[in-house]
């Protein structure tokens, strides 16, 4: 129940809505202990021939009344309290959604998406239903469960009532037991679908390797055997589910046979009518639902409580990089200096950037070459204050970047990574991603100087066409093309290109190199490739090894050196010779 | 909804709903049990208020107290809940646990169905949608059985029972009951064409919510190095405001149609009931005790109502998802099949390719013309650029796709005549991209079969020089491999890969290289494993690595789906074209690649 506590917050916020939520609800349950009270009257009437024909109509015609304000009550009770309930959910998404476009890298890099996932939806689903069915059931059950008891004994017969309650408490422990039972297997069925679904989606993937070595028949069996598991774990999810049912009416029947027993004990010495058993009977039947609601609450709470926890602890995560105190609102510019010492990533023992000390003047180009894991990304990315060194510095114009605001730093660099990732929307909103209010005519000349743009109106709608799933397949080098552009459309002081070649021929490389250099006069570009010809003219390049700068110098230079990068750029030029043979001759 | 959606989602119904229920004959024998306890268990529920009227006219009403009837009386009426709780319970079970194993079925077939689909297929279905309908669509189905079968099944007896009960008590009020039905099916049809519409519709928005969301955790450093947050922030609060707008139509829907309307039905039905024992009574004697059972009838008549109100809209998803499942099962893009008689077996390993064209879309020729030889235990080293036709060449000796122009074979037997088990068991294929299955190191080389044992796969490993690495894991061969082998660096996973292939010891090898550099230890284990791997056996090789290229007996240079160079290492330095400016370029470098 500290679940309730600890929504007080909102429940404040939303004063209006639960009060007068809260307010119907009771009239609702009010309204509804009126029919079997009339109905009982009614009963003794006809038994006693004192009915008359407008007496009748009396009745009847205040029975259509009070259903059609209980039809009133009810939808306004359903709106405020449910309203609310999502209203809620719409809140904890957004502040979540914050946030998210918060927090740092590393964060991203601890924690899966998919379990991020999950706390948006699910978790906030369980806290959105302690705020609707939660409050329902707690309202419900006390004053509903109150009201008929009420009704029960003070208008009845206050001993019968005891007698006929017995068996409920009974309900209450078995349904809250079987709900607890339930969400554990229900937790077991959900992990072996999952683990379904792992099987197909893995499957799917190695499709290849499956029709290669003839395992389908293995691949059918092990799937047969996993789904055979799921139906298992879903049998005992139905087991408890089925007990509910039964055991509601069998408590129900036992006390209405309590009632019925007894009840004809005080019909037979006058202290009870036959139309008062009747009203008695069928307030019994009301009682149900606040009991059920009880056993409900538990489960509810329960749930909402271990997913707003969750969810808090969640919120309470701060951002690891952010502005510094005095960090000056002033776009970064000038020379480019590392100076570090050692880098290490957090939760990681092994520095994986070691003694990096080189000066960029402004308008020139690093490259940086290396093996797989030698250090180049992490290079790039401690520009871009995605990490934040902790021994050493990193200076822009003499002023190290944590003395700029992210904001500012952020403007200043064009980041093209890695991973090429493209947001599922047009080519050309991709490409204005970062200057959504770009024109036509600018997204096309950046297109042109990515060497994308012929690509592009090949495309059934031209720059129209959506990427993503319901759009085009783009090639790995037509994405990485698009992320260029995307890059240069903010025409950039600082261009970082992450491997951002890598997927796309050699000769449109040379294009694009030279595109860059070009229309880039003035501006400075780092550059990390795994192809030499990427970073051959380059005004410095820098090759790594285990995150240690381990030559450097012009290609000229690196070439007469006759180390790492001579041999690395003259084993890939034989290599590209052969790929392109065809066109050799 | 528009009226020609409404008609298709009938039309969908028609053609779909018997063909699911076909999956429920096998289980006839135990539905009909089920139904039997399901019947019996409602008599017994419809019998109860009958005992109380009988008890409430014949005994309470005259104040006629014999003992032993009354007694006789109370024991029936516990007995008979008791048997039908207990029934109940049963048969909710039973109706579960078939509705589980018709789905568990449904699925085996469209999980063994897509097995046999060939690459063509794969090729243009995306790997999300149809991992989905393997398992989300079938679970959707399930859902379906389960509810159909517990929910509506149950519902209409009880409410059958109910109208049953009520026509033993009095037949004329039991009429007059029936008129509520035409009411209750109004309601739900109102409710089913608006819910489908406003549930489609918060459908829709939950997952464009989740997509978005999706989509801006990948992309949240690119969201934040291009300082969009502000941007994205106003868009999923966009997404949210739409989502909660239709959430509040749901509530809407649902307070109007749902339980206050139900409600209303039930307070009408009483008071039809209450006139007729009024108006009675006024003219002439009624019994209290029938009026009494009517009123227990109507009391539980309403729940199964409102329940199947509830469970209308996840029909209608199921009878989609339904659709969507039968639709691959009945896929047409099959893989290519044995043809004739008679199991020719591959004992040489020669390969020949006889005018072969390809074409994946029946437009464009990626391969034209193609004839080569490999004689058993020769190399056949294949260069060209990206898109050149190489792939293509062993994706048709996998027999991933049919051969459509020319012909393919191997010891004079065309392709298309060898078993499927033949082919996989003799023609070894090393992919570029190592897949490792979630399991252990061990069952990743042995995969699905059987026949391998461990010093078999021990063997394997040595051969190609994993043994080493393999070792040093802390659990050795049972050392597991997460998602992807992730765990593993891509040398490492590629040398598992080698052992894959050796393990089943194939006459004929082939081998897409990959071009990934690795580090420099695991390369030379690379290099001497392929040299190793290929001594003996007939080998098509996509060809990166140099040392592959020298030592092959025949280099065959693609160029858009041509060969346009071919021979061997000596005869292509002789020809003076593209190998002997490798040749002469070799010079300067200090034996990195050609002398080895």
């Amino acid at each position: 129940m500290r679940l309730f506590l600890n929504l007080f917050w909102y429940f404040k916020k939303e004063k209006r809505s639960y009060i007068l939520g809260i307010l119907f609800l009771m009239a609702s349950s009010f309204l509804s202990l009126i029919p079997p009270y009339v109905i009982g009257i009614i009963v003794d009437d006809i038994r006693t021939h004192h009915l008359t024909g407008i007496l009748l109509v009396k009745w009847i015609g205040f029975l259509i009344a009070v259903g059609i304000i209980y039809y009133g009550t009810g939808y306004a009770w359903r709106q405020f309290i449910f309203g609310a309930a999502v209203r809620l959910s719409r809140l904890l998404r957004n502040q979540l959604y914050d946030l998210f476009t918060r927090l740092s890298p590393n964060f991203y890099h601890k924690r899966r998406i998919g379990d991020l996932m999950a706390h948006a939806t699910n978790d906030i689903r369980a806290v959105e239903d302690a705020a609707g069915d939660g409050i329902l059931t707690l309202i419900d059950s006390i004053t509903m469960g109150a009201m008929v008891i009420f009704a029960m004994a003070v208008l009845i017969n206050p001993i019968l009532t005891v007698i006929a309650l017995l068996p409920m408490p009974f309900m209450v422990w078995a349904t809250s037991r079987y709900g607890s039972m339930l969400h554990e297997r229900f937790h077991l069925a959900q992990a072996a679908f999952s683990d379904l679904n792992d099987k197909v989606q893995e499957n799917i993937s190695g499709v290849r390797v499956i029709k290669a070595f003839g395992q389908e028949e293995a691949e059918k069996a092990a799937f047969r055997r996993l789904s055979a598991d799921v139906v298992q774990k879903n049998i005992a999810v139905a087991k408890i589910d089925a007990l509910f049912d039964p055991t509601i009416t069998f408590i129900v029947m036992i006390s209405y046979f309590l009632s019925l027993v007894f009840g004809s004990m005080f019909v037979v010495k006058g202290s009870m009518t036959i139309g008062e058993l009747t009203s008695f009977t069928l307030y019994l039947g009301q009682f149900v639902w606040p009991m059920l609601a009880f056993g409900f609450l538990f489960n509810i709470v329960e749930r909402g409580h271990a997913s707003y926890d969750r969810i808090q602890k969640l919120l309470a995560e701060k951002p690891e990089i952010c502005d510094h105190d005095k960090a000056i609102d002033v776009k970064p510019a000038g020379d480019i200096s590392y100076a570090i010492s050692t880098f290490t990533y957090p939760e990681s023992q092994q520095p994986a950037l070691c003694d990096i000390h080189f000066n960029l003047p402004k308008g020139k180009t690093v490259g940086v070459v290396g093996k797989t894991g030698s250090g180049k990304t992490t290079l790039l990315k401690i520009l871009l204050r995605e990490f934040d060194v902790q021994d050493g510095t990193i200076a822009i114009g003499g002023r190290p970047i944590t003395e700029y605001k992210l904001d500012r730093l952020r403007e200043t660099i064009g980041y093209v990574p890695q991973d090429h990732f493209l947001f599922s929307a047009t080519i050309a909103e991709n490409i204005a991603f970062a200057r959504p209010e770009a024109t036509q005519e600018e997204i096309e000349e950046v297109a042109k100087l990515a060497r994308i743009h012929d690509d592009i109106i090949g495309f059934p709608d031209g720059y129209q066409t959506m990427v993503g799933e319901r759009g085009v397949t783009l090639s790995g080098g037509q994405k990485q093309r698009i992320s260029i552009a995307r890059a240069l459309l903010i025409e950039p002081e600082i261009m970082i290109l992450d491997d951002s070649l890598s997927a796309v021929d050699a000769d449109t490389e040379e294009a694009i190199l030279r595109s860059l250099k070009a229309t880039r006069g003035d501006k400075t570009t780092l550059i990390a490739a795994h192809r030499m010809s990427a970073v051959q003219h380059a005004d410095l390049i820098l090759v790594l090894d285990n995150g240690r700068i381990v030559e450097r110098g012009t290609h000229d230079e690196l070439m007469r050196l006759g180390g790492w990068y001579q041999t690395m750029y003259q084993r890939q030029q034989l290599e590209s010779l052969v790929e392109q043979g065809g066109k050799a001759e | 909804m528009t009226t020609e959606a409404f008609h298709t989602e009938k039309l969908t119904q028609k053609r779909v709903l018997p063909r699911l229920l076909k999956y429920a004959k096998p289980h006839k024998k135990a539905l009909i049990v089920a139904f039997l306890m399901l019947f019996l268990g409602t008599g017994a529920d419809i019998l109860g208020p009958i005992i109380m009227k009988i008890y409430i006219d014949e005994y309470l009403a005259p104040r006629h107290f014999v003992t032993g009837p009354l007694v006789a009386l109370a024991v029936s009426f516990l007995l008979l809940y008791a048997i039908s709780v207990v029934l109940k319970y049963l048969q909710l079970v039973m109706f579960q646990k078939i509705a589980l194993n018709i789905v568990q079925q449904l699925r085996v077939d469209v999980f063994g169905k897509v097995q046999h689909l060939g690459m063509t297929f794969f090729d243009q279905t995306p790997g999300g949608s149809l991992v989905s309908r393997i398992t989300n669509d079938t679970e959707a189905i399930k859902d379906m059985y389960v509810t159909v079968l517990s929910t509506f099944v149950q519902g209409i007896v009880m409410m059958a029972g109910t109208f049953i009960g009520m026509f033993i008590l009095d037949v004329r009020l039991g009429a007059f009951c029936l008129a509520i039905f035409p009411l209750i099916i109004l309601l739900m049809v109102v409710y089913r064409r608006y819910s489908s519409r406003i549930y489609r519709r918060a459908r829709k928005k939950i997952s464009e919510l989740n997509a978005k969301l999706n989509e801006s955790l990948q992309g949240m450093n690119i969201i934040q190095a291009m300082r969009q947050e502000k941007r994205m922030k106003t868009e999923f609060g966009r997404i949210n405001q739409e989502l909660y707008m239709a959430e509040r139509g749901s509530i809407k829907l649902n307070s109007l149609l749902l339980r206050p309307a139900v409600y209303s039905v039930y307070l009408l039905s009483v008071i039809i009931v209450l006139c007729f024992f009024g108006v009675t009574s006024i003219a002439g004697v009624v019994q209290i005790g029938v009026l009494y059972a009517f009123l227990n009838y109507l009391d539980r008549f309403f729940e199964p109502i409102n329940q199947m109100m509830v469970q209308l809209t996840r029909f209608q998803q199921a009878m989609i998802a339904a659709e969507r499942v039968f639709g691959l099962l009945d896929e047409e893009r099959m893989e290519p099949k044995k043809v004739g008689e008679g199991h020719p077996r591959i004992t040489e390993g020669a390969i020949e390719y006889k005018n072969v064209s390809f074409s994946y879309d029946g437009k464009t020729d990626v391969l034209k013309n193609i004839s080569f030889t490999a004689r058993p235990g020769e190399t056949v080293a294949l260069v060209g650029h990206t898109g050149s036709g190489k792939s293509t060449i062993i994706n048709l000796l996998m027999r991933f796709y049919p051969v459509t122009k020319g012909t393919i074979t191997i010891d004079g037997t065309p392709l298309e005549a060898f078993d499927n088990e033949t082919l996989r068991k003799n023609i070894g294929l090393v992919l570029q991209d190592p897949f490792l299955f979630v399991g252990d190191i061990k069952s990743n080389i042995r995969l699905g079969n059987t026949s391998i044992d461990d010093e078999t796969i021990i063997e394997a490993a040595e051969f190609v020089q994993a043994d080493a690495f393999i070792r040093q894991l802390p659990n050795q061969y049972e050392e597991a491999i997460g998602e992807r082998g992730a765990t593993l660096s891509s040398g490492q996973r590629q040398l598992l890969s080698f052992a894959r292939t050796m393990a089943i010891h194939p006459k004929i090898l082939v081998l897409d290289e990959a071009t990934a550099s690795v580090d420099t230890e695991t390369e030379e284990a690379i290099q001497n494993a392929l040299q190793k791997m290929r001594k003996g056996r007939t080998t098509i090789a996509i060809a990166h690595r140099l040392s592959t290229i020298r030592d092959a007996d025949q280099i065959l240079v693609l160029h858009h789906g041509e060969i346009v160079e071919r021979g061997t290492h000596e005869e292509l330095l002789a020809l003076r074209g593209l190998y002997h400016k490798m040749y002469v370029l070799q010079q300067g470098d200090n034996g990195v690649a050609l002398t080895k």
